[in-house]
């Protein structure tokens, strides 16, 4: 027995996955004092056009590897192209000086990467957040929230 | 203030129950460092809340469970830990908020681990989903040990969330360290039988009721998987069985009594949940039994003595202030009401429950909830009568809802009744879209189906009703839309084939 209502919340909670799949969390160090920002300066920091913090720390992005699901429907969503589109972004040589991106093979290490580096931004499946990093949210919305834009599918 | 670690006090629960569970080998025990610890300057109150453990959590005696953690607060009003556990576990909605409060009031008193273990149970009832998965994931990592800690997160990552791939992967994780941790096992047969692997369940059950051949929750686990895949005469079987080991378990008795509603015996059926509904004390869960035996009279077509039997249940609902129950009541009176002006107002009712002013004692999320259910079914009658202006009225006041809350629930209802005015204004295709983001509404599916059939999608509105068919559970819109659906399919079968080959 699970109990009775249980089963009738699941029945009607279980939607959620089913439906939408996951949230993706968008993580900082804790030690960044920055809570929120919009899509646009995400954006902006993935195609390595800002590149430090406002404290003046250089800013280092952290994704799961190159052709994960995760990095291709953050990459999609970010930057709204598709994904052949925009995975050229990431491998632009340039940006190795600017914002450096490190692939990590799964949430645990990147979590591990952002918590270790003060200037770090990562990706990462909301239900693998610590509290080890920070949430922040996107167009004033964290995971959950009703219109978060990183909402998986 | 005294702290003791599960260790201890499992010790003196086992002695307590008559080692209950003790009747397998025992599995092994955690040490002394590896379990969250619970902090309480009575012994009483520590006993009694690793007693309320071992009840709801171990053997699934949900009664005794809560029954203990009340022995816990009044042992010690000022213990955090078991004043979160008892907002956490029961099924009274004013309870819980008061109970979630008081464990925020006293959270100081308790050791800075079980604080984050407070802040997730909380959390939990509070919607901040958020906090809730980062206090949970710390404990995890810190406690890897802990067994009834992996146990409690996996269920609600798998009940609550329906993030199954990560409540299975804790409960797994948790199976590996230990495979005789045997609720562990039943939470994930239920996980796979929710995830859409349904056949991965009944191995596990067998090992389960093999295991623990003594007690009565692996039987009755059995019985509640066997009728969610159809096969009534197994759980039929399977809960009595349930009931010759432990005659007082009372989750079986209503499982006995919701399998022959499902059957269409509701004589039966009936006869059943009047023995539950006399085996329980807990007043909700009474109401809860009271309202699926009034149920069984719609089941059958005898709409004026379901409403009578709902009339008499709405009136104890409302003296023992179980706001929730009042408008589920409601609710299901307007669905099954012929008249849809009547039934429109059954739903006003129901949302003069919720805005009592004993409103304040329910949480938010629970209000926001039903709420939302209700302005859903209101919107399908009003669609349903022609009523269109009311249809787009009601569901304003489910989209200002959902633009504020994080509960999913409300967003989907929300897609659902904003699926069923298009389906109203004839955009089909839009309809189909978003009543597919309520997948599991029997309500949605049934208008889905036939979306999907006005947009000539013959063979996606036939895999819907088969959908729909095939839920088997007690809920009001399962009871009013799930019959129908099989009934068109029974028909579909027995039509003869059209066309073909000469």
């Amino acid at each position: 027995m699970r109990n009775r209502w249980w089963i009738v919340c699941v029945l009607v909670l279980s939607v959620a996955s089913v439906a939408f799949g996951t949230d993706y969390a968008i993580v900082v160090n804790p030690a960044n004092s920055v809570r929120a920002m919009s899509l646009v300066e995400l954006a902006k920091i993935f195609r390595a056009k800002t590149t430090i913090w406002a404290d003046g720390k250089g800013i280092t992005l952290v994704l799961r590897e190159p052709n994960s699901p995760a990095t291709k429907f953050i990459l999609e969503k970010v930057l709204g192209g598709t994904f052949d589109e925009e995975k050229a972004v990431l491998n632009d040589p340039s940006r190795k000086t600017a914002v450096p991106v490190v692939f990590a093979e799964s949430d645990e290490e990147v979590m591990r990467i952002v918590g270790g580096n003060a200037g770090a931004i990562g990706v990462i499946d909301v239900y693998n957040i610590t509290g080890g990093v920070k949430v922040v949210k996107i167009d004033d919305k964290q995971p959950f929230d009703p219109g978060y834009v990183l909402k998986g599918r | 203030m005294k702290t003791r670690n599960y260790l201890s006090s499992m010790v003196i629960a086992i002695l307590l129950c008559g080692a209950a569970l003790g009747a397998q080998e025992p599995a092994p025990a955690a040490s002394a460092t590896e379990t969250v610890p619970v902090t309480t300057h009575s012994a009483s109150a520590q006993n009694a809340y690793e007693m309320g453990m071992v009840q709801r959590e171990d053997r699934l005696f949900v009664d005794e469970g809560l029954d203990f953690f009340r022995q816990a607060v009044k042992a010690d009003s000022q213990f955090a830990l078991a004043h979160a556990a008892l907002g956490y576990f029961t099924t009274d909605p004013k309870e819980a908020k008061q109970e979630s409060a008081l464990a925020a009031k006293y959270i100081d008193n308790a050791s800075p681990d079980e604080q984050v273990l407070i802040r997730w149970m909380n959390s939990t009832k509070n919607g901040e989903t958020v906090v809730a998965i980062s206090a949970m994931n710390d404990l995890l990592a810190k406690y890897p040990n802990d067994k009834r800690l992996g146990n409690l997160a996996g269920e609600w990552l798998c009940a609550y969330q329906g993030a199954y791939e990560h409540g299975e992967a804790v409960l797994t994780r948790l199976l590996k360290n230990d495979p005789r941790y045997y609720p562990a096992t039943n939470n994930l047969a239920y996980c796979y039988a929710l995830s859409g692997q349904p056949q991965l369940a009944p191995p596990l059950m067998e090992q389960y009721v093999a295991a623990l051949p003594n007690e009565p929750n692996p039987q009755d686990s059995y019985g509640e998987i066997m009728r969610m895949l159809g096969d009534y005469p197994a759980a039929l079987e399977h809960y009595q069985k349930a009931l010759q080991i432990n005659p007082h378990f009372n989750a079986s008795q209503v499982g006995v009594a919701s399998t022959y509603a499902l059957m269409g015996d509701e004589r039966k059926a009936r006869a059943q949940y009047l023995v539950a509904i006399k085996g329980t004390k807990e007043r909700s869960t009474q109401v809860n039994y009271r309202i699926l035996y009034a149920m069984t009279y719609y089941r059958e077509n005898k709409p004026r003595l379901a409403r009578e039997e709902f009339e008499k249940v709405d009136s104890e609902a409302h003296s023992a202030g179980l706001t929730v129950q009042e408008a589920e009541i409601h609710r299901a009176m307007a669905l099954f009401n012929p008249d849809a002006a009547s039934a429109l107002k059954d739903l006003d009712e129901a949302r003069e429950d919720l805005s009592d002013t004993r409103k304040s004692n329910l949480l938010p999320g629970d209000r926001d909830n039903e709420l939302a259910l209700i302005l859903q079914a209101r919107a399908f009658i009003a669609v349903n009568a022609g009523k269109t202006e009311a249809a787009q009225a009601t569901l304003k006041l489910l989209e200002n809802m959902a633009q504020t809350s994080r509960s999913t629930p409300v967003q989907e209802a929300y897609h659902s009744a904003n699926g069923a005015v298009l389906f109203a204004h004839g955009d089909y295709a839009g309809a189909i879209a978003e009543l597919q983001e309520d997948p599991q509404n029997p309500l949605s599916l049934q208008l889905q189906a036939a979306a999907q059939t006005k947009a000539g999608q013959a063979a996606e509105a036939r895999k819907t009703l088969e959908t729909l068919a095939a839920i088997s559970d007690e809920r009001v819109e399962s009871a009013f839309a799930a019959p129908p659906a099989r009934l068109a399919l029974k028909r579909d079968a027995t039509r003869p084939a059209q066309g073909g080959a000469n």
